[in-house]
């Protein structure tokens, strides 16, 4: 019998459980918490403008794409498994489509925000 | 072979033990990381979207809705950086010689450490 | 001499002959505090009711067989005693995600086949030939597996394990977790073989690292450490393809 096809997108889900792990807390204390925060002053126009030079610059650009990319994935994956655990197993081949291909789409939206950034 | 006696599943399996709502709700952090990222998209979009509309965004995003939204996807994403990092010592063990090097050891090294660097990072960066 | 303590057993019957369903009965037991549940439903079938059935032998944690669910968790009855759960009645059943055959008897069929299918011994291309003497092992290269080798096959892992419960292509977490120890074994040269069956359909996909496993097992064997490495094997394999074409030796 052919091996699975399961190993691609599990690899994919471990490094993008990393990712999001690592990144995506200080993610939501950025565009949550900071920024919204900073009011309508200088502070606030200073960790704006912080906030878009980083963004803007082509290597965190690429950097951020790819953390990006992966959790997408990371998450595309995950949801389908809970949702097979929660009874959709026979499901598992049509659950890929919304999952992966959101993942895909999400990246691609991202890709093209970050191009105009 | 006659009359064996199969038990019937629960749907909701996942309440049966303690360790299950454990896992659930760890699988369940993905849904609202995902949500969040949806929403980063919309605020890298606004910040492509000149000045006045990033401003505009980061108003509504200091609204108590939105605060509360963050503060859920906070939770949630700190709570997958924990079992993700109990997770990986386990996942990929690292051996010296015939020792194991110890799970606590292994999170810190491979998981708290680099996860508190980046965070601190961001934040400075973002603050200075 | 004072009163003889006693307390109550909930005993899961279920005889296919007369039963359409299981039921359960009720034995109050001797209370003794050094008695573990086993030995209180040997004392029920010695002095009580000889058509209870159920599965035992070392009594010491070594053989595996006297797995049940004990209020709910997988146990070893020889493990677990009564003074843990006294006054409070205790309630045994058959492990749970296998056919009951009898009582506290579940069919080892299905389990029996899926330890089969991952190849659990070493697998090597010169089996006949003893020229070179032992196959030499370093303390180092046993650490990679020791831990995994302590299984005794005692299925509790299946009981705690949802996915096993759910999903029938799923070969579950002993068996997984001896494939692993074999193709971890520095002496074995048959990871290709094993990985032939364990990453296919939902074999070994079906994990999705609930983890109870590794927390029931009275043998610390750790399954779902050693599931999760070996996905990690799976997509390094997977990869491979890409990097150097078939029969290169990499």
């Amino acid at each position: 019998m052919k091996r699975s096809d399961e190993a691609f997108w599990w690899a994919l889900f471990s490094a993008g459980g990393v990712m999001a792990a690592l990144f995506v807390p200080a993610f939501v204390l950025v565009t949550g918490f900071l920024l919204p925060a900073g009011g309508d002053g200088a502070v606030a126009a200073e960790r704006t403008t912080q906030f878009a030079a980083a963004v803007g610059w082509w290597p965190v650009k690429l950097a951020l794409l790819g953390v990006l990319a992966l959790s997408f994935v990371h998450c595309g994956h995950r949801i389908r498994h809970t949702l097979m655990d929660l009874g959709l197993r026979r499901y598992s081949g049509l659950l890929k489509v919304p999952c992966y291909g959101g993942a895909l789409a999400a990246t691609v939206w991202a890709a093209l925000l970050l191009w105009r950034v | 072979m006659s009359g064996q006696f199969h038990r019937p599943h629960a749907w909701a399996w996942f309440l049966e033990r303690p360790g299950y709502v454990r896992f659930m709700v760890r699988e369940l952090t993905s849904f609202f990381v995902a949500g969040y990222l949806i929403v980063l998209l919309v605020t890298l979009g606004r910040l492509g979207g000149g000045e006045a509309a990033f401003a505009e965004w980061l108003s509504a995003l200091s609204g108590p809705g939105w605060m509360l939204a963050h503060v859920v996807a906070l939770i949630a994403a700190v709570w997958h950086s924990i079992t993700w990092f109990a997770a990986v010592p386990q996942a990929m063990p690292v051996y010296l010689g015939e020792k194991k090097l110890p799970a606590p050891l292994a999170a810190v090294v491979m998981g708290y450490g680099p996860w508190l660097t980046v965070t601190a990072g961001i934040v400075w960066w973002v603050l200075r | 001499m004072s009163t003889e303590l006693t307390m109550t057993l909930e005993v899961f019957r279920y005889h296919p002959e007369t039963d359409h369903e299981p039921r359960f009965q009720a034995y109050e037991v001797p209370y003794d505090e050094d008695w573990v549940v086993l030995d209180a439903l040997n004392w029920i079938k010695d002095h009580v009711d000889g058509s209870l059935t159920h599965r035992w032998s070392c009594r010491m944690g070594v053989c595996g067989s006297c797995g049940m669910m004990v209020n709910g968790d997988p146990k070893l009855t020889c493990a677990v005693f009564l003074k843990d759960y006294y006054p409070r009645p205790i309630k045994v059943e058959p492990l749970v995600n296998f056919p009951v055959e009898r009582d506290l008897v579940v069919s080892l069929d299905g389990f029996m086949d899926k330890l089969e299918a991952v190849k659990p011994y070493i697998i090597r291309d010169d089996v006949n030939d003893t020229s070179g003497g032992e196959y030499l092992q370093s303390p180092a290269e046993l650490a990679q597996y020791k831990q995994y080798s302590m299984c005794i096959n005692c299925m509790l892992c299946y009981a705690a394990c949802p996915v096993a419960g759910h999903e029938d292509e799923f070969l579950g977490p002993a068996a997984l977790a001896l494939g692993h120890r074999y193709n971890k074994d520095s002496r074995d040269q048959g990871q290709a073989e094993r990985l032939d069956v364990m990453l296919v359909g939902e074999a070994i996909w079906g994990c999705t690292f609930v983890g109870e496993c590794t927390v029931v097992c009275p043998k610390h064997v750790d399954p779902a450490g050693a599931i999760q490495q070996a996905k990690a094997v799976g997509a390094q394999e997977f990869f491979k393809r890409f990097v150097a074409p078939k029969g290169a030796g990499v």
